[in-house]
């Protein structure tokens, strides 16, 4: 069967990708974000996965507010960059891993979760970004991906627990995948900000970095704060965050932290990844 | 959520609940059209005639062609669409965040986002 090795977490602010495009990678205000990504990188490479699971929301672009769904599934052989108003950025297009996520679909749905299923869809920043941070700018992505969007901008967005809960039919799916493909998760997102309204520009590095170690130590408390807690601790828009809980929920109780960065401000938001491993899986010497 | 009083739970914060996004239909549906290169170019050549084939309202038009951000987040428009107004006429979302905060920009970078400038 096929196994998850790994789950990942970061965000996916969309002037990440602006930097890289205008060649500021290197300047003083971005070098340090980016240099904090070198070993999630290095662990990409030599873990080597086959599948990314990304779950992200799109931000107003391959959905209007016509058509909403709460949680929906690609199954597409290509996802392009989608038009974000400059023009779709010129990165190589996603190869979908869609046998997968047919399976991941079935599962789901076995599971009492009904999601849209979208066999032709574009792809905004919340999925360009995170590839981007973790396999930097390859001629072709050397990974299929399954893009999981999630509705967190109109509400009622669904509960941070259900997003948990997706996390574990995730799980049961990889698991009865007849395969020996290697699958990592990606829960992007976050962390602290707010873009609208008085208390635009609010942050939290605080509580940022008390979710990185949270989300790996104590995501039952993560699954089972309100939406409005989100909201109130990391701002309207960092309750993204509750999307880290659909990778951590495919994982198991006990994981071990390989990696984890934070950076704050990436342009409004506070910034961070985390690479972890299940304990059980995970070498020796790290899991000792 | 809690819309029954009709003012936000959390000070300053307003989430894009049921009654915003209908308010703020016309303005984002208008901002979505510019994800399209023919529609940015029609805003860049006539903006009024732009957001009337949207049906906005004079409240709304005013809002939009003042760049009043905090106006249209106040009438419904939600930061991700109305962004894409910042492609055809640009400006920095933190000078957009500035501005719902009603602060000067180099205030905000400092005192919100703790840059040191």
């Amino acid at each position: 069967m096929a196994k998850l090795i790994g789950g990942l977490g970061t965000s996916h602010v969309p002037s990440i990708g602006a930097a890289i495009d205008k060649g500021l990678r290197d300047t003083p205000d971005w070098k340090p974000f980016f240099d904090g990504y070198i070993p999630g990188q290095d662990w990409v490479k030599e873990h080597k996965p086959d599948v990314a699971v990304v779950i992200f929301n799109d931000h107003g672009n391959s959905f209007f507010l016509d058509k909403v769904p709460t949680f929906a599934v690609g199954c597409a052989e290509e996802y392009r960059p989608v038009d974000e108003g400059w023009g779709p950025r010129t990165i190589p297009p996603f190869k979908g891993a869609v046998d997968f996520s047919w399976h991941f679909i079935d599962t789901l749905i076995e599971s009492r979760f009904d999601p849209m299923i979208c066999q032709e869809i574009e792809v905004d920043h919340g999925i360009q970004v995170p590839m981007e941070l973790f396999w930097g700018r390859p001629a072709e992505w050397p990974v299929r991906v399954v893009p999981i969007f999630v509705n967190v901008i109109q509400y009622p967005i669904p509960l941070p627990s259900r997003c948990y809960e997706m996390g574990r039919v995730l799980r049961q799916a990889i698991e009865s995948y007849p395969s020996d493909e290697r699958f990592v998760v990606l829960g992007t997102g976050g962390l602290s900000h707010q873009l609208q309204g008085a208390r635009a520009g609010f942050v939290n590095p605080e509580a940022d970095r008390a979710f990185l170690n949270d989300i790996a130590s104590d995501p039952d408390k993560l699954a089972n704060m309100s939406r409005e807690q989100y909201v109130e601790m990391f701002g309207s828009e960092g309750a993204e965050l509750m999307m880290w809980l659909v990778m951590r929920g495919a994982m198991d109780r006990d994981v071990v932290i390989r990696h984890k960065h934070y950076f704050v401000p990436a342009s409004m938001t506070g910034a961070g990844m985390i690479v972890m491993e299940n304990k059980a899986a995970a070498s020796p010497a790290v899991a000792a | 959520m809690d819309e029954k009083q009709g003012q936000d739970r959390i000070p300053d914060t307003p989430l894009f609940d049921r009654k915003r996004s209908l308010g703020g239909y016309r303005i984002n549906k208008m901002a979505m059209g510019l994800s399209k290169p023919e529609n940015r170019e029609a805003f860049k050549q006539d903006e009024g005639a732009y957001l009337d084939r949207f049906g906005l309202t004079p409240e709304e038009k005013k809002a939009v062609m003042s760049r009043n951000w905090r106006e249209m987040v106040r009438l419904g428009g939600n930061l991700f669409f109305i962004l894409k107004i910042s492609a055809v006429d640009p400006v920095r979302i933190t000078e957009i965040g500035a501005h719902q905060a009603g602060m000067e920009h180099d205030d905000f970078l400092r005192n919100r986002l703790g840059k040191k400038i």
